[in-house]
């Protein structure tokens, strides 16, 4: 028999509702809530702990609740991974994306969870894992459960996985081709579709071209010599000891660090985590990405008011548009509350 | 226009004294036709061998594909190529049909060739499993493009087409078992009933994005680099006016057999008068700078609009690149209010994970799709292997390769093969084949 383990938050663990949100993370031998009936209703796997953790907890000290979940684990032997389902809950749905993502990089495990597909939790980490398309609330507990357990005997067993519209999970950006059983050739699927598209029937492309999310060009600044600026680059400059550890590649971290008293970044103190480019030039020159010598020259001339007090820095290089567009929100709540009127936003 | 295709269904191929049809067994008089091959002195080694359908057979590095036919009342079968310049398209064709000459480098292959098994898994990646096939397998003086990944292939590509009329020419004066006609009205000139249909033109990008000649399409013998988008008839293109390059990594090809049967021009003709009003072909290409992309897009639309087109196919033989021209062409239809269905195939790379095409736009909200160009696909050894197997790995197959830090070479030890879906023989058969598409997983 296999050996499964399922995360689960604070509430359906049992441990209590929103006022128990920080509770710190725990393994417990054997079933707990939802545990059990995955557990009835795998076949090729038997559950063998359940780990909780407070969506707050989560949220607030990631670090601190992946490093203690990951070394509950490093003893423990598992083929699977189970997190959730988190319906519609984003706090819950983010945990489990954030656990199953590092549970996977770690221990090469498959993982499973489900989510409600208004959760946001979805966005981010349908590519990373088998995320299924569940309920919006707990009514629909055993359903998506019995998915979730399904699906985990099939990868168990390893029979061929189906494209993921036949399974039912979130598709993870990932095509490859396939025979149609209908053995239909292109010369009449285009012909169907050319003669649907033209009476204003519906059709079905067979490459879905994702949305592209436009953002429309902001006013210009009336009047610059009283403008705050800010510099914001996704270059990878950071200090050189990189306090906030961002990635060199597929960055979820961005950091923030004060530049109030410096003239221009010194080499040395500064330099780029970026892995997408030769990193010589801008760590020899770490202004050549993050032009603050120049935007100091400005300040002295009077055609701005200030540089801002800090900076804000991440990688560009694979990051997903999901994850950008969390941390450009982010980030950009700290411009707005320090009174930022405008951004140079360096890529690279 | 009218074409008559006269169609001879080939059951059987055997080599005898006299080259001739009869009750659906092919007869072919080897040494008469290589004599026809050897015409050419750049052939220096030249072979015939028969292949069918379950035989134990790999075929590496195939290099082109023809239909064997003949055209009734005289002249060449691709004109302007293999003789004088005439009109294709209209009058009386004959063809060996579930037949085709496939020619096969004895030794070198190219970024440009591909592989066919007869039988096994490999068998469903190629079209050409499924056909009886006459191999030339012949070698060439072509020193100067021996070590080269990129190869004209011409002497073993014209040797092709000279033997696929020299087969063909055995049932000029027979009587064919079925009689396909193709035949549309003037545009100008349609039937009420017709006219009220939905308009619709297909526009074809074939591969020119060579600037050196010799390894591009050609159009009536033309080069596709040279020219600006036309207007053709359909016949044009299923009666021999469209030879295919040497160039396009292979599973993305469409051979020259692939044009003389164009499923998409039959399927189009096939709802003429039903759905919809076939207005005919426009002639596109394929191009190296930004603004010859957009040249062709802007022709291609314009064209389509004046013509009164309500919709649109195009169709590109290739990717990467060429997804730039490919669509370019769909968004300037869109444009101009013709809407627009692609036909294609995509990279998405081994793992699946890649953009799908070079350049998107969500104009482009249309799209069939024939396939991974990058799929792995690994295969058991074969008992017979016609050309060279070594070729796959050795001489720059867009699918092989000579060391991978993984997967070790594409040609192993004990004869079995790892290789990408590009060098799959015409394997992506975007002109129409493909039962193929592609889903996300």
């Amino acid at each position: 028999m296999k050996k499964a383990i399922l995360y689960l938050n604070q509430f359906f663990g049992q441990i209590g509702g929103e006022d128990k949100a920080d509770f710190a993370p725990v393994i417990n031998e054997g079933q707990i809530g939802p545990a059990m009936e995955l557990n009835k209703n795998l076949e090729n796997a038997e559950v063998t702990h359940t780990i909780i953790c407070g969506d707050n907890f989560m949220g607030s000290n990631e670090e601190e609740a992946l490093k203690t979940i990951l070394e509950f684990l490093e003893n423990k032997e598992f083929d699977i991974f189970f997190a959730g389902p988190a319906f519609q809950a984003g706090r819950y749905g983010n945990a489990c994306g954030v656990i199953c993502k590092a549970v996977k990089e770690k221990f090469n495990v498959p993982v499973v969870s489900s989510m409600h597909v208004e959760n946001p939790g979805v966005e981010m980490f349908k590519k990373d894992v088998y995320i299924f398309k569940g309920g919006s609330s707990a009514a629909k507990m055993r359903k998506d459960v019995k998915v979730m357990a399904q699906f985990g005997d099939k990868l168990l067993s390893g029979k061929k996985l189906l494209p993921a519209d036949e399974e039912g999970y979130f598709p993870r950006g990932i095509r490859h081709q396939v025979w149609l059983e209908s053995e239909k050739p292109a010369s009449e699927r285009v012909v169907e579709m050319l003669i649907k598209k033209l009476n204003g029937e519906k059709f079905e492309t067979e490459l879905p071209i994702p949305k592209s999310d436009r953002v429309a060009v902001a006013p210009p600044i009336n009047d610059l010599s009283k403008a705050n600026i800010a510099l914001v680059n996704t270059g990878g400059i950071v200090p050189v000891d990189n306090p906030d550890r961002i990635q060199s590649a597929s960055a979820t971290r961005w950091g923030k660090y004060d530049i109030s008293k410096m003239e221009i970044l010194q080499a040395g103190q500064f330099k780029t985590i970026h892995a997408g480019f030769d990193p010589a030039a801008a760590d020899a020159d770490p202004n050549v990405i993050l032009p603050l010598d120049v935007m100091r020259a400005y300040e002295k001339e009077g055609k701005i008011a200030k540089v801002h007090e800090y900076f804000y820095s991440t990688v560009g290089t694979g990051t997903t548009q999901a994850e950008a567009a969390r941390m450009g929100q982010e980030i950009s709540e700290h411009l707005r509350e320090a009174n930022v009127d405008g951004v140079i936003m360096v890529s690279t | 226009m009218k074409l008559e295709l006269g169609n001879f269904f080939v059951k059987d191929i055997t080599f005898g004294d006299n080259t001739s049809f009869n009750n659906g067994t092919l007869t072919i008089n080897k040494e008469e036709a290589l004599s026809v091959v050897r015409e050419d002195e750049d052939i220096t080694e030249a072979d015939l061998v028969i292949v069918k359908p379950g035989d134990k057979v790999r075929l590496v590095p195939v290099k082109e594909a023809i239909e064997p036919r003949c055209r009734v009342a005289g002249g060449s079968v691709f004109p302007a190529v293999t003789g004088e310049l005439i009109q294709a398209g209209n009058g009386r064709t004959h063809a060996l049909k579930d037949c085709s000459v496939l020619v096969v480098g004895k030794h070198w292959g190219g970024f440009q060739d591909g592989l066919i098994d007869m039988s096994g898994e490999g068998a469903k990646y190629t079209y050409y499993s499924q056909l009886k096939n006459i191999v030339l397998v012949a070698d060439t003086n072509e020193d100067f493009e021996k070590k080269e990944q990129q190869k004209k292939n011409r002497a073993l590509r014209w040797a092709g087409m000279r033997l696929a009329e020299y087969i063909g020419n055995c049932v000029r004066n027979l009587t064919p078992e079925e009689v396909e006609t193709f035949e549309l009205e003037p545009v100008s000139k349609r039937c009420e009933e017709i006219n009220k249909l939905p308009s619709v033109v297909l526009v074809l990008q074939p591969q020119s994005q060579m600037e050196e000649m010799g390894y591009n399409d050609l159009l009536y013998g033309w080069d596709c680099n040279h020219m600006v988008p036309t207007f053709m008839h359909p016949n044009e293109v299923l009666d021999g006016a469209m030879i295919s390059g040497s160039f396009m990594p292979c599973s993305s090809k469409w051979s020259t057999y692939d044009f003389q049967n164009f499923p998409t021009i039959k399927n189009l003709y096939k709802e003429h008068g039903k759905t919809v009003n076939f207005l005919g072909v426009i002639m596109s290409n394929l191009n190296v700078a930004l603004q010859q992309k957009e040249r062709s897009a802007q022709f291609v639309a314009q064209m389509a609009k004046s013509l009164g087109a309500d919709g649109a196919i195009v169709a590109e033989e290739g990717y990467g690149n060429p997804d730039a021209d490919f669509i370019a062409c769909i968004v300037a239809l869109e444009d101009a209010g013709v809407k627009t269905v692609g036909l294609t195939n995509e990279c998405t790379g081994r793992d699946g994970a890649s953009q799908p095409l070079v350049s998107l736009d969500e104009k482009a909200n249309a799209i069939v799709s024939c396939g991974n160009v990058s799929e792995l696909i690994e295969l058991p050894p074969m008992e017979t292997v016609i050309g060279e197997l070594q070729s796959l790995a050795r001489d720059g197959l867009s699918g092989g390769w000579a060391g991978d830090e993984k997967l070790g070479p594409s040609v192993k030890e004990d004869g079995s093969i790892i290789m990408e879906n590009n060098s799959m023989f015409c394997g992506d058969q975007v002109v129409g084949w493909s039962t193929k598409t592609m889903k996300e997983f």
